[in-house]
């Protein structure tokens, strides 16, 4: 086990920020922290960094208690932080080779790290650029360089693609499964659940500083009563079409709203193929007709009773 | 001390070019400003001649004694007078144009006309006011004495002077130093910014920079002081370069003891840096309000020990004495200018050590504030 966390209660005053959590992360997996701004994530991940302090509950990383002063452990964590954290009065390459020397006191093996890093984020054209005239994805991308260049057996990133462009979310959220495949463990925070869906191997989700669920995505959906999701686009649905769609087998929900016809259907086979019966059979006109599986989001809709980007 | 830590300081702090302007390029481009507006002071103080007209007339070349006494007052380079002979009408014209303090017109006794009272109209009148009452005695005790009156004419034109004027030093006294003392003084904790900086970037509540510290596996406080060496020699480093300009540049007289001066600026230096990180980590509020703060301290500071009004200086000494000791940057205003000026260092130990107990003080509030190593908040 990397990260133990056990019955973690954290206030600012009468404000409960994190709710007795309990966490765990594996070796070698990709651990997502799933939930919306605000729900506890950062302060959670503060904790186990031994940043905050904290009213009650046990923080273990590599089996050992995490305190301050704990720097056989801290030389193994890299932290990827929320806020781009790197020094404007230092290049891009000077930046890197300063937080990876925090950890690294070899200067030759640190070239190399140095080196390996800024291939890995990208950054060989603007290796003496100053961060002020990089630009947002290029400066993420350091400030992710700057977390990971001593090659930490854990990395912690903590919403390392807000405000990012897609093309360098998409360069970071690969460079994160590479670094995982390299052997790291990964914590990894996030609002947004595609990220989730996409990198991690177990996720936890996480709302008003209490777990919610844990899980790969497969347990997590298989958590929650929705199976599948229907969407038909028609000009026209009468109130008995719509009671009768209601009244048959696993269907848990039909509303018509806005000429789109949304059917919830619980866990089975067929569904599709029932609404299909059933729309022949009432000569219902219809444009187009998907189906879709739930994510994380309905998920999380189904537990709280509310959207995850509220 | 972590040698990585220091030398990648130094290279940050350099390229701080708002700091480096404000703690080296302002108490220069002050200096020079102070030197241009403060270079005729010294000569404004020495003393002009008098403008004084003297009627021309039969009556004044008849008074051979007051003849003698306006040419003895009217000679020599450290002369009281400058002399003008001329006719009544003349004399008269003179003063209205103000090119003449006064005019004098021997009737049957001397008669002094003046447009206007003030210093040099007085100096005139004492002037004129001993000659009527010395030749008035040397009269009074002619006619009762006639005997011997040579040698009551050289009594008569003998003073005695019963106060002897010593100097506490070799030096002369300058009053434009008190200025330039006062900007070094101010340039030391203008060091405050290096301070505030380095609170900035090792406490993880103020910045993300300084969480990234806090979570790797240097020790927080050995990181602090290797940042701070840095800063510490880069501002000291500063001053001398502003001690060397005022010395060789603007030809500022520090006096014979420069190694103490040097110390006094380390000292300085030391003491406006631990000022700086004082604030900065007792002053939870922005960083906008930290410098604000700093700043205005810091000019206050300055500005009683003198550096824009003189004799707000002599002012505070006087009517609130606890105050100037107080006052950093008075203490090293005054610690230069004792050095400068007193052969003793009774004077400039006593402000030393006040500024060394201020300097421990800001240093273990600083340490106590940022030893913390878990925050309530981020």
């Amino acid at each position: 086990m990397i990260v133990s966390v056990k019955n973690l209660v954290k206030r600012y005053d009468d404000l409960l920020a994190i709710d007795h959590l309990n966490l765990t992360v594996h070796d070698g997996e990709v651990f997502g922290l799933l939930g919306p701004n605000g729900s506890g994530k950062t302060t959670a991940i503060n904790c186990i960094l031994a940043l905050l302090e904290y009213d009650k509950g046990e923080i273990e990383i590599f089996g050992r208690p995490m305190k301050p002063e704990a720097y056989d452990i801290k030389r193994h964590i890299g932290v990827v932080m929320q806020n781009v954290a790197v020094y404007n009065e230092l290049t891009v390459e000077e930046n890197i080779n300063y937080f990876c020397g925090l950890y690294v006191a070899d200067k030759k093996l640190r070239q190399e790290l140095v080196r390996e890093a800024i291939e890995f984020v990208g950054l060989q054209e603007f290796t003496k650029y100053y961060p002020k005239k990089l630009s947002g994805g290029l400066l993420r991308r350091l400030n992710i360089a700057c977390g990971i260049a001593h090659k930490p057996k854990l990395i912690i990133l903590d919403e390392p693609t807000v405000a990012v462009d897609p093309q360098s979310r998409n360069k970071i959220l690969e460079g994160i499964l590479e670094l995982n495949q390299q052997g790291a463990t990964i914590i990894y925070t996030t609002h947004y659940m595609e990220e989730v869906e996409q990198i991690c191997s177990r996720i936890m989700i996480i709302d008003k500083g209490r777990s919610i669920a844990v899980g790969t995505k497969d347990e997590l959906k298989a958590m929650i009563t929705l199976g599948e999701k229907i969407t038909v686009e028609s000009q026209r649905i009468t109130a008995a079409q719509l009671s009768a769609l209601r009244r048959l087998p696993n269907i848990v929900s039909a509303e018509y709203k806005n000429r789109l016809l949304v059917i919830k259907s619980s866990k089975g086979s067929n569904n599709l193929e029932t609404v299909l019966e059933f729309i022949k059979q009432e000569k219902i006109q219809f444009g187009k007709i998907y189906s879709e599986l739930p994510t994380l989001n309905d998920v999380f809709l189904e537990i709280t009773g509310k959207q995850l980007r509220d | 001390m972590s040698l990585h830590i220091f030398g990648n300081r130094l290279k940050c702090l350099l390229r701080d070019k708002e700091n480096v302007f404000w703690t080296m390029l302002f108490p220069i481009l002050l200096a020079v400003f102070f030197n241009l507006a403060l270079s005729n002071v010294n000569a404004g103080e020495s003393f002009q001649a008098i403008k004084l007209a003297v009627v021309n007339n039969s009556s004044f070349h008849n008074d051979q004694a007051l003849q003698t006494a306006l040419d003895a007052a009217a000679a020599g380079e450290q002369k009281l007078f400058e002399l003008t002979l001329t006719s009544q009408e003349q004399a008269e014209q003179l003063l209205t144009e103000q090119k003449v303090s006064a005019y004098l017109l021997v009737d049957e006794e001397p008669v002094l006309v003046v447009s206007k009272t003030g210093i040099r109209e007085s100096i005139i009148k004492s002037f004129l006011d001993s000659y009527l009452q010395t030749t008035a005695a040397v009269n009074t005790i002619l006619q009762n004495n006639p005997n011997n009156p040579a040698l009551l004419f050289q009594s008569a034109g003998e003073r005695q002077n019963y106060l002897a004027e010593v100097t506490g030093s070799a030096a002369d006294p300058n009053n434009i130093l008190i200025f330039f003392y006062s900007l070094i003084a101010m340039s030391c904790f203008y060091g405050g910014f290096w301070g505030m900086r380095e609170v900035t970037d090792i406490q993880a509540d103020i910045s993300a920079l300084a969480a990234r510290i806090n979570i790797s596996p240097q020790h927080k406080l050995k990181a602090f002081l290797s940042s701070l060496t840095a800063s510490y020699l880069i501002h000291f480093s500063e001053l001398i370069l502003l001690l060397l300009f005022l010395r060789y540049v603007l030809q500022i007289d520090f006096g014979a003891k420069s190694g103490y001066v040097v110390l006094t600026t380390a000292l300085g230096s030391l003491a406006g840096i631990a000022y700086g990180a004082f604030i900065s980590a007792l002053v939870k509020k922005s960083e906008n309000m930290k410098v604000a703060i700093l700043i205005g301290t810091t000019m206050f500071g300055s500005f009683l020990a003198g550096m824009m009004i003189q004799d707000i200086k002599y002012l505070v000494s006087q009517k609130f004495p606890l105050l100037a000791y107080v006052n950093p940057i008075n203490l090293l205003t005054d610690a230069f200018y004792s050095l400068y000026y007193y052969d003793t260092f009774s004077r400039y130990f006593l402000n030393i050590t006040i500024l060394g107990g201020m300097t421990i003080a800001f240093c273990l509030g600083t340490y106590v504030i940022v030893r913390r190593r878990k925050y309530a908040s981020l």
